[in-house]
């Protein structure tokens, strides 16, 4: 019998906010985080929108950042220790009485942001601030954690990965505790023009709050977020042993790679449903127990159409039944981050027991027929609920996370 | 070889209590020649490096990294009094560091 995994912490820093409350408030009114781009000067991009960190959040990486450190940071990595620090924080873990050898770290990382936004970049912080692996070493670093420590890169499911390694390795027996998560920002013009040069970015320029429109048939591309999530991992009997909180179990999980297309997703859908089907098992679960399912959602043509055909496979009529929500529609899609900060808004809406929106939805596709939780949360006692990764070069990742019932 | 005057030991002391204050984010008046660079003030090895920087274009100084690097394996700096001395010895010496081990 593999050993339970729960989630004792959790660290977020998003356009909707850098603190676990904040940022659970917006998205339960449904705010969108989309505006026109501060970073750059974007006036010559097909797309000029984004949903940035606020800028408070230099000020306020500063209280836990030191500034030697910042400085061979980009604002990216700092995004993901802040978010790790706050994980840390919430879980109540001393790490001076853990046996460091059995914390590991976890990070998913697509890039380090270090591009030509990134500000005071010296010849000597430049290597700092470029390797990818830098994120799970600045957060080893901060508390001298001596087990595993690296970085996944599997594009926009990254951090989805890093989690289930992180469960995987607990599971296993090789971890006592796992920080795991991450971080991205693409929010650039190198990265702009590439994915306009793919077409797979909004350009509602004009109407930023309602660009990212998921599963509606006015969708016309993903809209570029930013930020950091992470969750500390334990197992069950290690986080009971220490009095800890838990937020919600992590019963499962699934990576599947798609060998189909650098950039599409396969046709319709089948590699989603396969990978959601895997993670159902590993959790051991049954599909009437599945109450709801944070998608991948990108506003895209062919993810959202693949997606919604990929769950009715896995769950046939009884997908009507099942609530789907894309928190891309207000935090945008934060790339490598997006697996992580999608499952801790999966695992805010089993503990709270509500299910936040897809917002802009207006005008639904006559194709995409699911109840997609339309503009407004609602409340909904969660059993067990799915967080959907799915990246560029086929790259898919399901979370299963179920409502804990023992100490909360 | 320079001559280390008064002047020039009061200005690498300076310089070396200053850089450690403001990257350290720590109070000058608390830094001792006995403070210990990475355990007291969770400095890096990358500041001497930076420092040598400093010091070269001060003093104008011939001084290649390597000989730096090979003179430190025989004698580690862990304390800012040993850093100002071992900074000292490099504008005195330069390129000719390596002698004062023959």
């Amino acid at each position: 019998m593999p050993l339970k995994v729960i989630v004792s912490g959790m660290g977020i820093v998003s356009s909707l906010g850098y603190e676990l409350d904040t940022f659970w408030k917006n998205l339960v009114e449904g705010k969108s985080g989309v505006k026109q781009i501060t970073l750059f000067d974007a006036s010559s991009c097909a797309t000029r929108i984004a949903a940035e960190v606020p800028r408070e959040f230099d000020e306020f990486s500063r209280t836990l950042v030191k500034k030697r450190a910042s400085g061979q940071m980009t604002r990216v990595t700092r995004m993901c220790l802040v978010a790790a620090k706050q994980a840390v924080s919430l879980s109540g873990l001393d790490f001076e009485q853990e046996d460091k050898t059995r914390c590991a770290v976890i990070m998913g990382v697509v890039n380090t942001g270090n591009s030509s936004v990134e500000k005071d970049t010296s010849l000597q912080n430049t290597v700092f601030k470029s390797m990818t692996n830098s994120m799970p070493a600045w957060i080893s670093l901060e508390y001298q954690l001596q087990g595993p420590n690296f970085a996944i890169n599997t594009a926009c499911a990254s951090s989805a990965y890093a989690i289930s390694m992180g469960m995987q390795m607990i599971r296993n027996g090789n971890a006592d505790i796992v920080i795991a998560g991450g971080a991205d920002s693409i929010i650039n013009p190198e990265e702009i023009n590439g994915f306009n040069a793919l077409y797979a970015l909004s350009v509602a320029n004009d109407t930023p709050e309602a660009a990212s429109r998921p599963f509606t048939s006015k969708r016309d591309g993903f809209v570029i977020g930013e930020g950091a999530g992470v969750v500390i991992l334990e197992s069950e009997e290690h986080a009971l042993r220490r009095n800890a909180m838990i937020y919600g179990e992590l019963a499962g999980s699934a990576l599947t790679s798609e060998g189909y297309n650098i950039m599409a997703p396969m046709k319709d859908g089948e590699g989603m449903s396969a990978t959601m089907e895997k993670a159902i098992k590993d959790a051991g679960i049954e599909k009437d127990d599945v109450d709801y399912i944070n998608a991948h959602g990108t506003s895209t043509e062919l993810n959202d159409r693949y997606e919604t055909l990929a769950i009715k496979r896995v769950f046939g009529e009884k997908a009507y039944q099942i609530p789907v929500s894309s928190s891309k529609s207000m935090i945008g899609h934060t790339i490598g981050a997006a697996g992580a900060i999608e499952g801790i808004i999966t695992l805010l809406s089993l503990r709270n027991g509500i299910l936040t929106p897809t917002i802009n939805y207006t005008d639904p596709d006559p194709d995409l027929d699911l109840d997609y939780v339309p503009n407004k949360c609602r409340p909904k006692e969660i059993r067990v609920a799915l967080s959907n990764s799915f990246g560029f070069g086929g790259h898919n990742a399901t979370l299963v996370f179920r409502k804990y019932h023992g100490k909360v | 070889m320079a001559k280390i005057t008064e002047n020039t030991r009061n200005e690498v002391r300076e310089t070396v209590f200053s850089f450690f204050a403001e990257e350290c984010e720590a109070d000058k008046s608390q830094i001792k020649d006995a403070t210990n660079i990475i355990k007291d003030l969770d400095g890096d090895s990358l500041m001497f490096l930076e420092l040598i920087e400093i010091f070269k274009k001060k003093f104008n100084l011939d001084i290649e990294l390597k000989t730096i690097g090979k003179y430190a394996v025989k004698h580690p700096v862990e304390t800012i009094g040993q850093l100002i001395e071992m900074q000292l010895l490099i504008i005195e010496h330069e390129n000719r560091l390596l002698e004062l081990d023959k």
